[in-house]
C-alpha cells in the first residue's frame, strides 16, 4: 500500500462523490438559472434561498413507489438505468482535471488527477458515449408503450447521428494536439501567443473555433438536452423513453443526463480551452481554473436550454446529416491543410 | 501471458459457435448475428499473431475487417427489411422461390 | 493470465447463448457482452486500439444497428408449433447434423492449432496509433481507399434496399 496506491483509491472515490454532487448541484443550478431568465426567483423556500432544493427532490424521488408496466421486459426495464448511469460515470475516468500533483510531498511520484490515464483517452470517452445510446434505446423498448418506443428510437438514432460530427471534430483536435492522450493535448495548451492570448485550441482561429462550435453543438445533441431534446420533450412525447420510470430509476436516468453534460463540458475543457492552464495561479491549484471553466460551459448549456427554441425532429436530423457533418468535415481537411502548412 | 495457442484455440471456439449458429437457427437475423461471431473470431486471431510477430499489420487488418463487416450488416439488414416487407416472415425457408 | 481465462469464457459463454437464444434482442445483448470481453482480450494482446475501435464500431454502432432493425420488425418468434416443443439446439435433421458438424469443425480446429509449437510471446515491440496510422497511409493507402469507396457503396445500398416504394 504504497501512497501513490492509497491516493489513487481515494482519488477515484472523490471523483465519484464528485460527479454525483456535480448532478445535484446542477438540479439546483438549472431551475434558478430558469429562473433568473425567466424574471422569476425560483426555488427560494427549502433552505436559504433555496439551496437545499436538489436535497428535497431526492428525498422526494426516494419516497416515490417504484412502478413497473405488467407487460414491460422486467430484466431489460431493471438493466436500461443501470447502463445510462454505468456510462455516464465511467465516460469521467480518463478525463484528467489537474497537473500532476504531489500532495506538498506525500506522493513522491506524482499523482495524476485523472481515474486512468491511456493514452488512447479521446478514443475511450467517444467509445463509452456510444455504448450510453444502449440505455436508452432499451429503456424506449422495455417499456412496452408506444410513447417510450418513439422516444427511445429517436433518441438513439439522434445520438448516433451526431456522434459522427462529435467524432470529426475530436479528429481535428487530434490533428492539433498530436497526441489520442488528453493529458498530452492540455500540455500542449500552456503558454501563451504574443505575451497575452493563452495557447487554447479555442483560439487558433479559424479551424480551432469552429472545431469548439462543432463539437458544443453534437455534444448538446449527444446528451439530449436542448434545443436537440425533442425525444424527452413534455409537451410532445409524455417524456419519451423515461415515460415509465418513476423514483430512483427516473433519478438514475436524470443523474445521468447531468453527468454526461459535466462529463462532454470536461472533455471539452480539456480539449479547447486548456484544461487547467491559466493566468495567475500556480500549477498545483490549476484545477481552480478547470473548475472555473467548466462552470462557464455547464452555464452555457443551461442558458441554451432556457433560450433556444426546440428543434423538431427532422430539422434536427436534417441539420445533423446536412449541415453539421459537411461543416466537420471540411473542417477537418482544413485542420490538416493548415497543420501541413505551418508544420506544426 | 497464455501462449499464443490458447488465444488460437479460443478463436477456433468461437468460429465454430458461428458456424453452428448459421446452420441451425431459422431466423435471418440470428444468422447474420452469427456472421459476425465468425468476423469476431477471425479478429480475435490476427491480433494475436500481430502481437506474435510484433507488428501493427494485425491491427490493420482488423481495422479493414470491422469495416467490410459494417457495411455487410448495413446492406445485410437492409435486405432483411425487405424480405420481411414481402413475405411477414423472417424464417429463411419462406424464401425458397428460386428452388428447383 | 486469470484475466484471459475470465474473459475467454466470458465469450465463449455469451456467444453460446447467442445462438440459443429464442428472443432476438437477448442474442443482441449477449453478443454485445460477447465484444465487450473480446475488446477486454484485445487489451491484454497489448492493441489497445484495436479493443476501443472494437467496442465503437461492433459494440456501438452495427449492434444498435441490430437493434434497431430487431424492434422495427418486431418479428415474431420464428418457430411453428411443431418446432417449439425442442430447443433449436437440440432438434434432429439437418439441424442436429449442424451441430455435430460444428463440434468436429472445433475439435478439429483445437487440435490443429494447439498441436503445433506452443510459441509464448515475445515482448514485442509496442506498436502505437501513430505508426498504425502511418502504415495505414503509406502501406496500407489502396484498401484504405477501397474501403471508403465500399463504405459509400453501402451506404447508397442500404438506403435503396430499404426504400418503400412510393405508390
Amino acid at each position: 500500500m504504497t501512497p501513490l496506491l492509497i491516493g489513487q483509491i481515494v482519488l477515484t472515490l472523490f471523483v465519484f462523490v464528485m460527479l454525483l454532487n456535480s448532478a445535484a448541484v446542477m438540479v439546483y443550478v438549472e431551475r434558478k438559472v430558469a429562473a433568473l431568465l425567466q424574471q422569476r426567483l425560483g426555488p427560494w423556500r427549502v433552505g436559504p434561498r433555496g439551496l437545499l432544493q436538489p436535497l428535497a427532490d431526492i428525498v422526494k424521488l426516494m419516497f416515490k413507489e417504484e412502478l413497473r408496466p405488467r407487460a414491460a421486459d422486467a430484466f431489460l426495464f431493471a438493466l436500461a438505468p443501470m447502463i445510462a448511469a454505468t456510462c455516464a460515470f465511467a465516460a469521467f475516468a480518463v478525463v484528467p482535471f489537474g497537473a500532476e500533483t504531489t500532495l506538498f510531498g506525500w506522493i513522491p511520484e506524482g499523482l495524476r488527477l485523472q481515474v486512468a490515464d491511456v493514452n488512447v483517452a479521446i478514443l475511450v470517452v467517444f467509445a463509452i458515449g456510444s455504448m450510453s445510446v444502449y440505455g436508452i434505446v432499451l429503456a424506449g423498448w422495455s417499456s412496452n408503450s408506444k410513447y417510450s418506443l418513439l422516444g427511445g428510437l429517436r433518441s438513439s438514432a439522434q445520438m448516433i447521428s451526431y456522434e459522427l460530427s462529435y467524432g470529426l471534430a475530436l479528429a481535428t483536435v487530434l490533428l492539433l494536439g498530436n497526441s489520442l492522450s488528453l493529458t498530452e493535448i492540455v500540455n500542449r495548451q500552456a503558454g501563451t501567443w504574443l505575451g497575452f492570448i493563452p495557447r487554447w485550441n479555442i483560439f487558433f482561429v479559424p479551424v480551432g473555433f469552429i472545431a469548439f462550435l462543432i463539437y458544443m453543438t453534437a455534444g448538446i445533441a449527444e446528451t439530449n438536452r436542448a434545443p436537440f431534446d425533442f425525444p424527452e420533450a413534455e409537451q410532445e412525447l409524455v417524456a419519451g423513453y423515461h415515460t415509465e420510470y418513476s423514483s430512483m430509476t427516473f433519478a438514475m436516468f436524470f443523474m445521468a443526463e447531468y453527468i454526461n453534460m459535466v462529463t462532454v463540458s470536461a472533455v471539452a475543457t480539456d480539449l479547447f480551452l486548456g484544461g487547467w492552464h491559466g493566468p495567475l495561479l500556480p500549477e498545483s491549484l490549476g484545477w481552480i481554473w478547470f473548475l472555473l471553466k467548466v462552470a462557464a460551459l455547464l452555464f452555457f448549456y443551461v442558458w441554451m436550454r432556457w433560450t433556444l427554441p426546440r428543434y423538431r425532429y427532422d430539422q434536427l436530423m436534417r441539420f445533423g446529416w446536412k449541415f453539421l457533418l459537411p461543416v466537420a468535415v471540411v473542417n477537418l481537411l482544413a485542420t490538416a491543410a493548415v497543420v501541413l502548412y505551418f508544420g506544426l | 501471458m497464455p501462449p499464443l495457442g490458447h488465444y488460437l484455440v479460443l478463436s477456433a471456439i468461437l468460429f465454430a459457435i458461428g458456424s453452428a449458429g448459421v446452420f441451425i437457427r431459422r431466423n435471418v437475423i440470428t444468422i447474420l448475428l452469427s456472421i459476425e461471431i465468425m468476423l469476431n473470431a477471425v479478429n480475435l486471431s490476427f491480433v494475436a499473431f500481430g502481437r506474435a510477430w510484433g507488428t501493427a499489420d494485425g491491427q490493420i487488418i482488423v481495422f479493414f475487417v470491422m469495416t467490410v463487416a459494417a457495411a455487410e450488416a448495413a446492406v445485410g439488414l437492409a435486405i432483411v427489411i425487405s424480405l420481411f416487407r414481402q413475405r411477414e416472415s423472417l424464417n429463411p425457408d419462406m424464401f425458397t422461390a428460386l428452388k428447383w | 493470465m486469470a484475466s484471459f481465462y475470465l474473459l475467454g469464457t466470458i465469450a465463449v459463454v455469451a456467444s453460446l447463448l447467442v445462438i440459443a437464444q429464442r428472443n432476438p434482442i437477448y442474442s443482441v445483448l449477449l453478443l454485445i457482452a460477447s465484444f465487450g470481453a473480446l475488446s477486454g482480450l484485445y487489451v491484454l494482446l497489448e492493441a489497445p486500439f484495436a479493443a476501443v475501435i472494437q467496442i465503437i464500431v461492433y459494440a456501438g454502432a452495427i449492434m444498435v444497428l441490430f437493434l434497431f432493425v430487431v424492434m422495427l420488425l418486431n418479428a415474431p418468434h420464428e418457430e411453428t408449433e411443431h418446432d417449439l416443443r425442442l430447443h433449436p439446439l437440440v432438434r434432429h435433421g439437418p439441424m442436429g447434423f449442424g451441430v455435430v458438424l460444428a463440434l468436429i469443425l472445433v475439435v478439429e480446429l483445437a487440435l490443429a492449432l494447439a498441436g503445433s509449437r506452443p510459441d509464448r510471446f515475445g515482448s514485442a515491440a509496442a506498436t502505437s496509433v501513430r505508426s498504425i496510422g502511418r502504415a495505414l497511409f503509406t502501406d496500407y493507402a489502396f484498401p484504405f481507399e477501397a474501403t471508403s469507396v465500399l463504405i459509400l457503396v453501402a451506404m447508397v445500398g442500404a438506403v435503396v434496399l430499404a426504400r418503400r416504394e412510393p405508390r
